[in-house]
Formats: structure tokens, C-alpha cells, sequence
């Protein structure tokens, strides 16, 4: 089985948030339950600060911290998947103890206060145990992984598009956009995005582009110190988040 | 035996009345709160997942833990003069415990499920699967650790079994709720090997607090009016006890605000500087409720009298909430992963739905209180202490 991975090239991104319209649009994710979501932020200070910007999904982590502290193994991680890492909405109780030991901050607890009004939510009430039912859904369902729209009282995250990369032909290297056999196979964001600054295949084949990309062009992990090890690399100069500071307005 | 216990007469029952008044008013208001708006009821966010209702079952459960150690300092460890407080403080654990429950069943997203979902799916890495597990035979042994006492049967070799298993269960489940946070690298606030002995401290401080303030509660506030046995160990061994776990309690508190306010991480720094001690209510907690307290009770003369051991039980009761509070929000409140786009430290105060389910705790804890003082006699102690007569005779072998 491939173990998938994604790699993101912070020289192309331009921070144009295509890949986090076209993953609240694949997935039905409610405003500010964004699965794949692109953080602005500055570095340093006058004179010297910097304008920058950096797409963060979930890594689905090789050591998946949110995992271990699921008591329930709602959490979980299949290899036999590409080693994503799923939420099962028929067995998380919502103790929110994955979104705690999460060090990406990359799980949405979307029974919470809206972040926009209306409140959709309101708009399209919620049929048949879904939290909100808008009219138009991407059909695919599948609530053992977390895909599709939610339940009350659970936790969802980025599924790497498992609906889609899991009908992927076997032994597939690379899930590339351009190739017109494998484009429907292709995460939303990666498929969207207009510079292709995102890649996805497969980090256990050798021959994989996204391997070739991480050995070239220097690809890092973030948050290495946590040791979470993610499946999610990125290239480029400057790859990291400065420190949080408290702004003195 | 003398019986001047209060909740037995007419007053408890106006106390229990009312009880049962606050906590179906407040259990009504969450339900119909949790049913109408979901969990958007509550402040809590995506950002900052566990707000006041994890704090507040949190400390009822320390509380309950703190009560169980005590109770076991005659039951186990054969401190003869602490024999009257037992069986209260053993009764107490467990409806404090009972209360706390209460309330994190309706913060979780799917109460029933875990029922299930977490014995049938024996996730041994959660600390989280330990709670369940530590916490379900705590309550277990303090059940029948009670019902013993109930039957008059202090000291067998059941018994006595039983009050150790009793104990281990409590060290088990309060230092694995402390390493459900100090376990968490991610959260360098919390991240603590020593998590566990600061909650054990603070477990015994509320636990005494809790049972002081019952205690005189039961007997309208009147020493006097306790039976022999009472009234000695609050004239004797348990104001000290409560003097050194609040001294030792203040020092962990500044260990850990020292080690805050020196380290450069801004994932713990910033939580001193910008949160906590930023917060007026915050350093009201620690010099009311935990500074003013001691410095009470290491008065050799004021610490023995009634009116500064209610004062100081009440004071130390929300210097404690507070500082739960603080524990567990200071662990979430500098956004995770964010970097400088966070605007600021996330901005967290409970509802007025979160603060229904603190009062409903509450409530429930007096309401079985009451009860309990009605239906048992709570200040039971044996005839004799017989800690002594090692090959003692089973007296009555019931369960
Ligand atoms: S990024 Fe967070 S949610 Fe995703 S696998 Fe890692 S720990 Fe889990
Ligand atoms: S909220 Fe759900 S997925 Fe997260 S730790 Fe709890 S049970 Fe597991």
C-alpha cells in the first residue's frame, strides 16, 4: 500500500486560498471549519519584517499524537489507507482530548458557536443526524472516516481526500492534476491549485515525484521538535511558523 | 450518640428543598440550552476546547480524591484521631465525585456512546481510557468502603482491604487526571512529570476544605454541638494538616510561576505574564484563597477557632476553583500552530450555560448531602479503636 504524502512549495504559493475554497466546497466544511486553511502571518519587525503565508492541512502525522490520547480509537490511523489518519463519527463521544494533543491545531469541533451570521447552520437545519443539511452535497459518505457532513457532538478533520485518492489505480506513483488519467483521484486542494505549488504520491516508492521534490529541493516537516513526524513537507526558504506574540496594539 | 446534626431537623430539609429547586432550575436550563442551540451554547471554541465544565469536574473530582486520601489516614494508616471524620469524609468523596461526573456528562459531545465506546475499544495509550477505568473503581470501592462502615464493620480484614485498594484506586485515578494534562508535550503549560504530586497536594486542600465546611455545616456551625470525636479533630491534628497542605500548595504554585515567568518559551511565558497574573481575579484567587488561608491556619491560636475554620474552608474552596480554572484554560489560551497570525491570546469566559452547569454540580453535591446526613449517621465512628488487635475476629462478613 502507498503511504501518501503531500508536498507544498512555499516559493510557488501565492496565499490565493483556492485550496481552502476548494476543500470547504469537496468536503461541505462549515465557515471556519476549515480542514485545509492558509495562515498569514508576519516575521520580525520593522525594518525588517516580512509578509508571509503558509497552506496547512492536517500532516497526518507517522506518530499521530491526536491518536494516542483518543479513548475511544474514534481516532485513528490506517495504513492500509495511505496511512491518513481518520475520525470515526460512530464512535467519538466528543471529549475533544484529540483537538488538546493535535500540536497543529488541525481538528473542528463544529457544534460551536458560528463564525459568521447567519449561522448557515440555521439556514439549512440538519437532516437525518447531519449537523446542517445544505442542498447541494458531495455524495460520498462514509461516517467510519469522517466523510462527508458530521453529526452533532463529533470532531472532523482534513481526510487527504480519501474518497477520492482511494480509487486511485494500485501502485500509482504520483496523483499529478495534469494527468488527465488521474485527475479525478486527486485531493481537492492539490487539484485546485492554480501555481501547483501542491504535490501528492506516494513517500514509499522511490521513483515518486513527491520524493524527488523533499531530496532536491530540501523539504522540511514542521514542528519537528514534537515528534509527530508528518506525512506533510514543505519546501522553499523560510518554511516555519514564527512564535506566537502577544500584539501591543 | 449525641445527635445535634442539624441536616437531620427541619433546617435540612429546608436546605435540601432548595437544593433540589437550584439543580432541576439549572439542569433545565442547560438541557433546554444544549437541546435548542448545541454545544454553541457554551464559549468553548475549536481554538480553546475545554472551558469551565472540564475545570469544575475536574475539581470535584480532585475534591473527591483529596477525601479519599484523608479518609484513608485513619482507615489505612491507623491516625486513630482522624476516626470520626471518615466515614463523612468517605461519603463526601463520593457524591462529590457523583456531582462532577454529572457535569462532564453534559459538556461531552455524545454522553451515552462512551459507555461503550470506550470499554469495548480498550484504547490503553489514552489517559483517557485510565480516567474511565481509575475513576469507575474509585467509586466502586468508596461505594463499599461506605457500606462497610454503614454495617458497622470498621476494622476486619475485608474492610481493611478494601481501604487500601480504596487508596491505590485514588493515587491511581487523580495522578493519572493530572497526567491526562502533564502529559500533553504539546501544551508546555501543562507538560509536568511532577503533575501528579501537585495534585495530590491540592486534591487533600480542597478535600479538607470540603470536609471542614460540611462538617460544621451538618452542626449549624456549632462546634459544641459535634459529638466527642469531631470536635477533637478539629481542635487538634486537622488544622495543621490543612496549614501544611496549603503551605505546600502555595509553593507549587510559585515553583511553577517562577519557572513560567523565567523561561523564555512564550507558550508558557506568556501565560504567566499575560494571562494570569494579568488577570485581577486570578491573583484575588491566590492571595484570598490560598495566601490568606495559610496565613490564617499557621496561627497556632486562630487556626483551632470555628469562625476562621469556616472562613478559611470557603476561602481555600474558591481559591481552588479558581485555580482549576486557570489550569486548565492557561493551558489552551496561547493559540496552538498559529504563529503571529494569531491576533492575540484566545479570549475565553464561560457562558452563562457553563456557569449553569457549575451550579448544577453544586446543587446535586447538596442535595445528596443533605440526604446523606438525613439517612446515615455520618459522624459514626467505632466504639474502640482497634487498630491494634492484629488477629481480629471477622465481625460481620455482609457483601
Ligand atoms: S496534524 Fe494533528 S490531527 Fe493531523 S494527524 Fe497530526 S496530530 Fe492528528
Ligand atoms: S473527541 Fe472523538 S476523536 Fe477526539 S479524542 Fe474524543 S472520542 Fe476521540
Amino acid at each position: 500500500m502507498a503511504k501518501w504524502g503531500m508536498v507544498i512549495d512555499l516559493d510557488k504559493c501565492t496565499g490565493c486560498q483556492a485550496c481552502t475554497t476548494a476543500c470547504s466546497m469537496e468536503n461541505n466544511t462549515l465557515p471556519g471549519e476549515s480542514w485545509q486553511d492558509v495562515l498569514f502571518y508576519h516575521e520580525g519587525e520593522y525594518p525588517s519584517a516580512q509578509m508571509k503565508w503558509l497552506p496547512r492541512p492536517c500532516m497526518q502525522c507517522e506518530k499521530p499524537s491526536c491518536v494516542y490520547v483518543c479513548p475511544t480509537r474514534a481516532t485513528y490511523k490506517d495504513e492500509e489507507a495511505g496511512g491518513i489518519v481518520f475520525v470515526d463519527w460512530n464512535k467519538c463521544i466528543g471529549c475533544k482530548y484529540c483537538m488538546i494533543a493535535c500540536p497543529y491545531g488541525v481538528r473542528f469541533y463544529a457544534d460551536e458557536q458560528p463564525l459568521v451570521e447567519p449561522d448557515i447552520r440555521d439556514v439549512y437545519p440538519g437532516e437525518n443526524g447531519q449537523l446542517w443539511s445544505p442542498p447541494y452535497q458531495n455524495p460520498e459518505q462514509d461516517w467510519r472516516r469522517g466523510i462527508g457532513i458530521q453529526p452533532k457532538g463529533v470532531v472532523s478533520k482534513c481526510t487527504f481526500c480519501h474518497h477520492k485518492v482511494s480509487k486511485a489505480p494500485e501502485g500509482v506513483a504520483d496523483l499529478d492534476e495534469d494527468d488527465p488519467d488521474l485527475v479525478e483521484y486527486v485531493p481537492a486542494c492539490v487539484r485546485t491549485c492554480p501555481p501547483k505549488a501542491r504535490f501528492f504520491g506516494d513517500l514509499d516508492n522511490p521513483e515518486s515525484n513527491v520524493n524527488r521534490l523533499i531530496g532536491d529541493k530540501k523539504g522540511v516537516r514542521l514542528l519537528d521538535h514534537t515528534g509527530n513526524r508528518p506525512q506533510v513537507y514543505y519546501l522553499g526558504a523560510g518554511a516555519g511558523i514564527p512564535a506566537f506574540s502577544p500584539r501591543k496594539s | 450518640m449525641s445527635d445535634n446534626n442539624v441536616m437531620k431537623g427541619g433546617l435540612g430539609t429546608g436546605l435540601l428543598i432548595l437544593s433540589v429547586i437550584v439543580l432541576l432550575g439549572s439542569f433545565g436550563f442547560v438541557m433546554y440550552n444544549l437541546t435548542v442551540h448545541g454545544h454553541a451554547t457554551f464559549n468553548v471554541s475549536s481554538n480553546l476546547p475545554w472551558g469551565q465544565p472540564i475545570s469544575t469536574y475536574l475539581y470535584f473530582a480532585l475534591a473527591s480524591s483529596g477525601l479519599g486520601l484523608i479518609a484513608s489516614l485513619p482507615l489505612v494508616f491507623g491516625f486513630k484521631q482522624y476516626y470520626g471524620l471518615a466515614k463523612r469524609a468517605i461519603f463526601l468523596a463520593f457524591i462529590i465525585l457523583v456531582s462532577g461526573m454529572a457535569v462532564l456528562a453534559l459538556e461531552l459531545g455524545h454522553t451515552f456512546r462512551m459507555l461503550w465506546a470506550i470499554p469495548f475499544n480498550m484504547q490503553i495509550q489514552s489517559a483517557m481510557f485510565w480516567m474511565g477505568v481509575f475513576y469507575a473503581a474509585d467509586l466502586l470501592f468508596l461505594l463499599w468502603k461506605f457500606q462497610k462502615m454503614e454495617s458497622g464493620d470498621w476494622d476486619s480484614k475485608a474492610t481493611r482491604t478494601i481501604g487500601i485498594a480504596s487508596f491505590l484506586g485514588v493515587l491511581l485515578a487523580s495522578g493519572n487526571l493530572a497526567l491526562i494534562f502533564g502529559m500533553m508535550s504539546m501544551r508546555p503549560f501543562w507538560f509536568d512529570g511532577l503533575l501528579p504530586i501537585y495534585f495530590y497536594l491540592t486534591a487533600v486542600t480542597s478535600g479538607l476544605a470540603a470536609l471542614v465546611f460540611f462538617t460544621y455545616l451538618a452542626y449549624g456551625f456549632q462546634r459544641g454541638a459535634m459529638p466527642e470525636k469531631l470536635q477533637q479533630a478539629l481542635a487538634g491534628g486537622l488544622p495543621k494538616l490543612f496549614a501544611a497542605v496549603l503551605g505546600l500548595t502555595i509553593l507549587f504554585v510559585g515553583v511553577r510561576a517562577i519557572t513560567g515567568l523565567y523561561s523564555n518559551n512564550p507558550e508558557i511565558h506568556y501565560v504567566w505574564t499575560e494571562y494570569l497574573f494579568a488577570s485581577p481575579v486570578y491573583v484575588a484567587s491566590v492571595v484570598l484563597g490560598l495566601l490568606v488561608p495559610f496565613a490564617l491556619m499557621i496561627s497556632a491560636s486562630l487556626r483551632v477557632n470555628p469562625g476562621i475554620q469556616i472562613l478559611v474552608s470557603i476561602l481555600t474552596f474558591g481559591g481552588l476553583f479558581a485555580e482549576r480554572y486557570f489550569f486548565v484554560v492557561g493551558g489552551q489560551v496561547v493559540p496552538l500552530f498559529k504563529g503571529t497570525w494569531a491576533w492575540d491570546m484566545i479570549q475565553y469566559t464561560p457562558s452563562i450555560t457553563e456557569w449553569a452547569l457549575t451550579v448544577m454540580g453544586s446543587a446535586l453535591l447538596f442535595t445528596l448531602y443533605v440526604l446523606g446526613e438525613k439517612f446515615f449517621n455520618l459522624s459514626a465512628a467505632p466504639e474502640q479503636p482497634m487498630m491494634d488487635a492484629a488477629a481480629d475476629q471477622p465481625r460481620q462478613a455482609t457483601a
